[in-house]
Parts: structure tokens; sequence; C-alpha cells
């Protein structure tokens, strides 16, 4: 799977960052598919499909880390293995911070964020997904 | 009127002297009367002892009238018994207390005075009861006993026994009650020349008397050859008459009395003395003739005396009269416009005319006293001047106090006249020395105020009624005038009461006639300008200034009340005094008289003014540092509503960069980001412009404002907060504007509060309950209400009236003033905040305001 092909879900309520953060992630080759809330996501989105996840942490209804609890609880990929989140926040705190890293968060992203540090993140969930993917492969051929 | 003197009593006469005076005179008169009888015969031609006898009774209480008659029995029997049987002295000792208790009885029965016979009514009663009509009705039975025992015929000795009882009466009777009541008064208070007048007359009588004149033959009257009386008695009766005559005029009833029992004594002597001691018919005749003669004479003398003196005591009472008059109307002159403070100098002033005009040895007047009214305060006057007494207390006089005050006049001739129980009395008076005494109330209307009471030390002194009615109109002055001393005094204290409490106002206060003149300031009153005598309208109209109406509009609210048009005028203003600017506040209220005006009351407010602004500032200090710390508690969503646009400008911007990167760069796209950059950078900028405005600490500013919008825009403001804290907001507009007038600021402060209050009640909720309702309508068209319901814990049982306390707080870091402030803030503009507890759970915080005139600004 080629970096620039993979695809990646944005989850923002606000159309603005929605809009700015896929101009970006196109920019630089990736899929993007938008939604504004974690349930629009989990009714119209297709997760098989996504290497990565980039979630507000703080929307109307159930948020990121509600969504992080769901993907780990019945895997909902199909492909095995968790898919990787990255949470963004315009309002950082220690305390969820802390929760979405614990839960196996790839990055905790303040709003505003550089392209670096968004790039940067992305690369590391892709790795990670990759890593997550082969392992998957090998133990379903072990099975 | 409690007349309690002793009309009747001798006075310094002791009762045994009395007794003896009366025994021993009884038997001279005897004596005398057996000189001038006619041996054999009983009847005598001139008989004192009874007329003694008819004297002592007058002169005497008729309760020790046994007394005196049983000290003349010794007389009668050491006289009569050598000379008379047993059986006819004893007969005629009854005969004669028989005519003196007739004569002494009838007197005081039919006359005013018994004891006087200086009116003719007094004089004619006299003569026709004590001298006519008790002779006449006790000559009967004596001549009958002395007809029966001495075999003497009965008619000559009535006869004889009746003219000589009428002559001895008509002259001893009136010379010895007289003698015997004025006597030594009168001979101590005479002058020199009326010794030498009485001793002219003296003489001329005893000539006259005892016919030593020469030949009298030139003086003969008619009438001695009528009564057929000798030669030998023509000389006295002609030539006596000038000088009976000159008595009665010149000396009165007791000088003619004096002079009769003289000329009779004489003139009988005389005509017995000339036919010796025999009787003959010719000289029974004679002496018969002069017994008729005198007693004829007598009478009309008598008469005539009586009248003079009553013309002179007539004269003397008018001039007396006068006398007092002029003096009443000096002093009600002196004392009716005397202010008060001169009335008690004035009272000692004349209470020493009064002892002076009057003869008397003190005058005392007595006031109850005015605090406690069971004392007497007592203001004396003596010969000496002025005397400082003590205050004497009621109960040591409990008669004279209760005389007094049922409106009695006491008068006593002699302290031992008094009633027996008066004993406390009797021993004050005596211990004063006071003998005789006239005490009458002070009347000032209802009341009694005391009393005014005279007095003599020395000589005992009658009080007739005309003294006693003149002293109560003396006492009415007074009283009048300590009646207005106690109203004045009274008056003064109220005033005095009224004016302290008047300058220890430290308002300025002034009244004002009908015309706005001012009539009277207090201490406190500095108004430039507005001094007593000016106008207080007119200076307001004058401070009036183009542009500025306050001038005006104080001059018209203060006239408004001069013409009752208002109840009342309030008005505040500054002036400036010395650089400084004072806030005043006037009230103008109507003055409750007759003539009408007003009251002004002028008090600096300025202090309170100061406290005001004071207190508005710091509650606006106070509202900003609360505003503060709720965005303190805001910051991490506000971060977040900054955060959202910097971030997508971020993004675009990096985006756009990469585009431009491209071999062949897509414009549109490009175009596309940058709008998109533009439109989150205007958006960042109006997250900040309401974060300005929300920390902006700015005055008050009153502006027609939507409530609608302004709630909106708070939620909005809150929106992320809630988000963070999972609180979904649901709102319920009214669909019509609600304008009210208010600060924006301090209004979005209120539902701010609400708010975020309402969020952190529900903080401990489950996710799903955490709503706020925010609720907004319009009430009767005249009130706009906002409610903010939570689902939290509601509001603790008896914690509603705490909530919107200073410092009620129930949370950990909460410092109790939102709801404090939320509720100043609602008030200042005329509304309204409460809270109540929803039916299932939580609470609901609700404010209303008045709906405002307009559209919104």
């Amino acid at each position: 799977m080629s970096p620039n092909g993979a695809r990646i879900i944005v989850v923002d309520d606000d159309i603005s960052v929605r809009r700015a953060l896929s101009r970006l992630l196109i920019s630089a080759g990736y899929q993007v598919q938008t939604f504004e809330s974690v349930r629009d996501l989990l009714m119209n989105g297709d997760l098989g499909r996504a290497a990565c996840l980039i979630v507000d942490v703080r929307m109307p209804g159930p948020g990121a880390l509600e969504l992080q609890e769901n993907l780990s609880q019945e895997n909902l990929s199909q492909v095995p293995g968790p898919i990787p989140i990255i949470f963004i926040t315009g309002n950082p705190d220690v305390p969820t911070a802390v929760q979405a890293m614990k839960a196996g968060a790839v990055d905790f992203l303040s709003k505003p964020f550089s392209e670096e540090e968004l790039f940067g993140a992305v690369e590391q969930a892709l790795a990670l997904r990759r890593a997550s993917s082969d392992q998957g492969r090998m133990a379903h051929r072990r099975r | 009127m409690a007349e309690t003197s002793g009309n009747n009593r001798v006075q310094g006469w002791s009762p045994a002297g009395t007794l003896l005076v009366v025994a021993v005179a009884y038997y001279v008169g005897a004596q005398l009367g057996f000189i001038l009888r006619f041996p054999p015969t009983t009847p005598s031609v001139l008989w004192p002892p009874n007329s003694i006898l008819t004297a002592t009774l007058l002169l005497t209480p008729v309760r020790r009238w046994w007394l005196y008659l049983l000290a003349a029995l010794p007389a009668h029997l050491a006289a009569e018994l050598p000379v008379l049987p047993l059986l006819l002295v004893f007969g005629l000792f009854a005969t004669n207390c028989a005519e003196a208790l007739v004569a002494a009885a009838g007197l005081r029965w039919l006359s005013d005075a018994p004891t006087r016979f200086d009116t003719l009514r007094r004089m004619v009663v006299f003569v026709l009861v004590g001298a006519l009509f008790a002779p006449f009705i006790s000559s009967f039975p004596d001549a009958a006993l002395v007809a029966v025992i001495q075999g003497e015929p009965y008619s000559f000795v009535w006869r004889t026994r009746f003219f000589s009882n009428v002559l001895a009466a008509l002259t001893i009777v009136p010379a010895v009650v007289m003698a015997v009541r004025n006597g030594l008064p009168n001979l101590r208070a005479a002058a020199p020349r009326r010794y030498l007048e009485a001793g002219l007359l003296a003489g001329g009588l005893f000539l006259a008397s005892t016919g030593k004149f020469g030949n009298p033959s030139g003086f003969v009257l008619g009438l001695e050859y009528v009564l057929g009386l000798p030669a030998g008695l023509r000389a006295p009766v002609v030539v006596l008459l000038p000088f009976l005559l000159w008595s009665a005029v010149r000396f009165g009833p007791g000088g003619l009395s004096v002079c009769l029992v003289a000329t009779a004594l004489l003139a009988v002597v005389a005509g017995t003395g000339e036919s010796g001691i025999f009787m003959t018919p010719q000289t029974a005749q004679a002496v018969l003739s002069l017994q008729i003669l005198l007693s004829t004479t007598t009478i009309p003398l008598m008469c005539l005396a009586a009248v003079i003196e009553e013309r002179r005591q007539a004269s003397e009472a008018l001039a007396t009269r006068l006398r007092l008059e002029e003096m009443l109307s000096r002093l009600s002159a002196a004392f009716v416009h005397l202010p008060s403070t001169e009335i008690h100098r004035a009272l000692d002033e004349w209470l020493g005319r009064l002892g002076e005009h009057l003869g008397l040895d003190c005058v005392v007047i007595a006031e109850y006293s005015r605090t406690t009214a069971d004392e007497l305060d007592v203001r004396a006057w003596a010969p000496s001047g002025p005397v400082k007494l003590q205050a004497v207390a009621c109960r040591e006089v409990p008669w004279a106090d209760d005389q007094l005050r049922r409106r009695q006049t006491i008068a006593v001739r002699d302290v031992g006249d008094l009633p027996p129980h008066a004993h406390a009395e009797r021993l004050m008076l005596r211990l004063y020395g006071i003998r005789s005494c006239i005490v009458v109330p002070l009347e000032a209307g209802e009341r009694v105020l005391g009393g005014l009471a005279v007095g003599t030390t020395g000589a005992d002194r009658a009080w007739p009624e005309p003294i006693a009615g003149w002293l109560r109109l003396v006492a009415e002055v007074f009283a009048s005038a300590l009646e207005r001393t106690a109203m004045e005094d009274a008056l003064r204290a109220s005033e005095g009461m009224k004016s302290a409490i008047l300058s220890s106002l430290s308002n300025g206060v002034a009244v004002l006639d009908s015309d706005g003149t001012i009539i009277a300031v207090n201490q406190s009153w500095t108004i430039e300008g507005a001094t007593v005598g000016s106008n207080y309208v007119a200076a307001w109209h004058e401070t009036a200034r183009p542009g500025a109406s306050h001038g005006r509009d104080a001059a018209a609210g203060i006239a408004a009340v001069l013409a009752r048009e208002r109840d009342s005028f309030a008005y505040e203003y500054t002036a400036r005094d010395s650089r400084v600017e004072r806030w005043y506040s006037m009230v103008v209220v109507p003055l409750n008289q007759p003539g009408g005006g007003a009251v002004v009351s002028h008090t600096d407010v300025t202090e309170r003014k100061r406290a005001e602004v004071n207190a508005q500032r710091s509650r606006q200090e106070l509202a900003h540092f609360t505003r503060v710390s709720t965005m303190g508690a805001l910051a991490a969503s506000l971060a977040h509503e900054l955060n959202q646009p910097l971030a997508a400008i971020l993004s675009n911007a990096q985006a756009g960069r990469r585009f431009l990167d491209a071999a062949r760069p897509d414009l549109g796209e490009i175009r596309s980001i940058l709008s998109d950059i533009a439109a989150d950078d205007k958006r960042a900028g109006e997250v900040i412009e309401r974060l300005r405005e929300l920390f902006h600490k700015g005055a008050t500013e009153v502006l027609l404002l939507d409530l609608n919008v302004l709630i909106r825009d708070v939620v909005k403001l809150l929106g992320s907060d809630a988000l963070i804290r999972r609180v979904r907001m649901h709102l319920d507009i009214a669909a019509e504007p609600l304008i009210v007038a208010g600060d924006r600021i301090q209004l979005q402060q209120v539902v701010l509060n609400l708010l975020v209050n309402a969020m952190d009640a529900m903080a401990d909720c489950p996710t799903e309950e955490r709503v706020v309702f925010v609720q907004t309508e319009l009430c009767d068209g005249q009130t706009a209400r906002a409610s903010v319901r939570d689902a939290g814990p509601g509001i603790l049982a008896g914690q509603h009236d705490l909530l919107f306390e200073p410092f009620y707080t129930t949370k950990p870091t909460g410092m109790g003033m939102g709801l404090s402030i939320s509720r100043s803030i609602i008030e200042a503009h005329g509304g309204l905040i409460w809270a109540t507890n929803n039916p299932v759970c939580g609470a609901t915080f609700s404010f209303a305001m008045p709906i405002g005139n307009g559209t919104a600004t």
C-alpha cells in the first residue's frame, strides 16, 4: 500500500477545519474522506478501507474517545488490527490526552498544528497500520 | 364664707375677770338705782343693773349666758337683801333676768349685728326690742310682785319701772357694748385733738346738766310747760340738746350714749335731789316727766347718731372701696402686660403694697407646686420686706388645703376661732405669731392654683365681706398672672424644645410663608442668598441658567407646594461649594397653619451620593472581576473557539503552498483556499472581538436591546464550553423580539452566569441528562422573561433565600458572587430574578424585565 494512496478519514464538526485538513492531506497525495460527527462516520463511513482516522476530541454527540473505545472493543475493520487514530483538539487538556494515549492513540495534536506535525503523525499511524496488518496476515496464514 | 370670728366675744378678757366685772357692775348699778328711787316705793328712776345684764348677754355667747346671770345673783342679793324682803329680791332678780334675756335674745334674733348701733335699722331694732319691748314685758310681773308683796300701787310701780328701765337701756346698753367692743382701740387710735374736743364736750355737758348756766328762763321750751316740768329742770333740757347733738354728730352713737348716760344720771340726780328723798305726787310727776323727756329726746338722738354713723361708715366704706378699686385696677394694669419672667418680681412688689395699704403684718401667696402639686410654694411679705419661706407640704396643713381646694375663703379674727380640727393650721399661725388672718383661693378658671393669705400679728381684725371680696379679686389677678406664667413657661419650654430640636438638626430647615418668603431658618440653614425675609422661590428662579432647567424646576415645585397643588416636593441638585461639588436633597412640605406656607428642608447628601457612586464602582469592579473569573473558566472553550479557525487557516495556508509547488497549480483551488483563509481569519477576529467585549470594563450604557439576540449570542459564546462539558443546550426563543432597555454587557453577564451555573449544576449528572433549556417569552405584553432550566440536583431546601446573597456558593471553587451580582444587575434594570425547583429534577432560574419602547439598537 503506497503511502500516497492511503485512505484517511477526518472527523471534525467544524467544516472549515474539515476542508482545510482534507486539502492539506490531498496535497500530500492521500485520499481523504470527511465526516462531521462520529455518528455520521459510523453510519456512512467505510472503516474497513481506512488507513488512519483523524478525529476531533470534542464534538457534539459521541466523541473521539467513545469511537476509540468502540473500535477497540469490536474490530469493525475488515483488516485485522486496530485502525490507528490521531486525535486533534482545539482545547488540549491533560486528562483527555492521557486517556487517549492510554487507549492507543497514535498522536494527540493541538490545533493549530503545522503540516510537519500532521504528516509526521499520519506517517506514524500508517506505519503502525502496516505493521499490524502484516502481523495479522501472518497470523491468518498460521491459522 | 367660713366666718369663724367670734363677734360676741369679749376680746382679751378672761372669763373669770368678766364674771367679776359683771357682778361688780351689777352691784354698783343696783346701788345707784337705789339711790335714785323714791322711798318708800320700790322702783327706781334709773335702774342700770338690767341694762348691764343685757349688755353682758349681748357681748357673750349664748351658751355662757347662764354663767353671767348666775354671777349677777350674788351682786343682786348683796345689793337688795338689806333693803327688800327675800321673796321680792328673788322675784325681782327673775324679772331682771327675764328682761335682759328678752332684750338680748330679741336683738340676736332681729338684728344683723346685735352689738352694733351704727345703722338706723340696727338702732331702731335696738330701741324697739331692747329698750322698749323688754322693759315693757318684764315690768308687768315686776310691778305685780311689788304690788302684792309691798302693797304699792300697781300702775305707778309699772310706770316707774318701765320708764326707768327704758331710760337705762337706751343709754347704758349702747355705752357699755360699744365701750367694751371698741372703746380701747378707739381711744388709742384717737388724735389729741379729739381728746380736747371730748373734754370740751364733757365740760359743757357737766355745766349744762347741773344747771350752772345761770338763769335759764330765756331758753324755756314750750314742752316743759306742756309736761309741767319744774323750773329747775328747764336748764338741762334746753341747754343739753346742743351738747348731745354735738356728741351725736362728732362722736357717733358711742359718744352720744356715753353723754346720755352721764346726762341721765346727772339730770335724774338733779331731778330727784330737788325734792329731796321724799316723794310727793308733784315730784313723782316731775320725775316721770323727766324720764319721758329724756327717753323721747334720747331715741331720736340715738337714731340721728346712728344715721350719721351709717352715712359716715358708708362714705368711709365708699372711700375705702374706691381706694381698693383703684389699687385693684392698678394691680390688674400692672400684671396684664407683664412678661412672665417679671411676674414673680412684680408679685413680691405687690404683696408689699397690699400689706402696706391694708396695714397688714404679713401677706403670703402660696402656690401649689407645678411639679408635685402636693406642696405649696410660698412667697411672703412682712413689713420688714419680702420673706423667704420654705415650701409647705399640703399634708402639713390638711384643713386649709381642703378649704382652698373647695374654693372656700378662710377668715379668722382670732387664731383661736379656727375649728378644732384645724389644729395644724392653728399651731403654724401661732408659730408665726399671726393673730387674725384671711385666706382666699387663687382661682384660675377651673383650677385652684393656691391661696392668698393676709394677716395681722398684733391686734385682731375682722374680715368683712367687702375686704374678703376685694381680696378674692386681687387673688384672681394674681392667679391669672400665675396661670399665665405657667402657660408661658410651658409654651417657652415647648418652644425651647422645638427650637432645640430644630437647631440640632443637621438639615437646613426654613419656614416659608404663603408667598414663599423665608420667615424662619434654623442654624444649619446656610443656603446662600436665601436669608430670612428673602423670597425663596425667587432665589431659585435666579439660579436658573439658560439651558439648565433645575432652578426653574425647583421653583415650580416649591410654588406648587405653596399653592397646595401637591403634598410634597423632593428634589436633588448639585451645588458648587468652594470648588467642591456637593449634592443636596431638598424636601418641601406644606406648613400646617391657617396662613399656609411651607417648610423646606435641605440635606447634604454628598456623602451618600459618594457612597452610592463608590458602591456602583465597586459593584462594577466586582462584576468585572467575576466576569473575568468566569472567563477564566471559559478560557478552555474560548481557546477551542479560536483554535478552530487558526487550525483551519494554518492547514489551508500550508495546503495552498503545496498546491503552488505543483507543476501546474490548480489556481481555482488556491483561490478557494485563500477565501477560506480570509473567512476563518474573520471568524477568529469575531471570537476575539466577543472576548474583548466580555472583558471590557465599561461604565453602564443603557440601550434598547433584543433579549433574544443577547441570549443567542451568549449561548453561542458558551457553545464550545457546553461541548466540553457534554451539555446540550436547548433553546426555546420567543418569536417576537423582546426589547428591553439595559446594559448589554451586564445582561450578558447575567445570562452567562445562569448558563454556567446550570452547566456546573449538572457536572455530576450522566451525560445524557445534561440538558440546559433556555427559554424566553413575552408575558402580558409588558414583561420579557428568560429562564434557564437545568437537570441538576436542584436547590437545597431552605436555601432559596440565600441563593442570591453574596458569597453563597455550593461550588468548591465558587466565590458566591455570580447570583448576587446578577440580582443587583436585574434589579438595577427594574426587573426581578428568582429561582424555583423543577417538578422532576433540577432548578429553573428566571428573570423578568419590563419591555422597553422602541427597537433594538
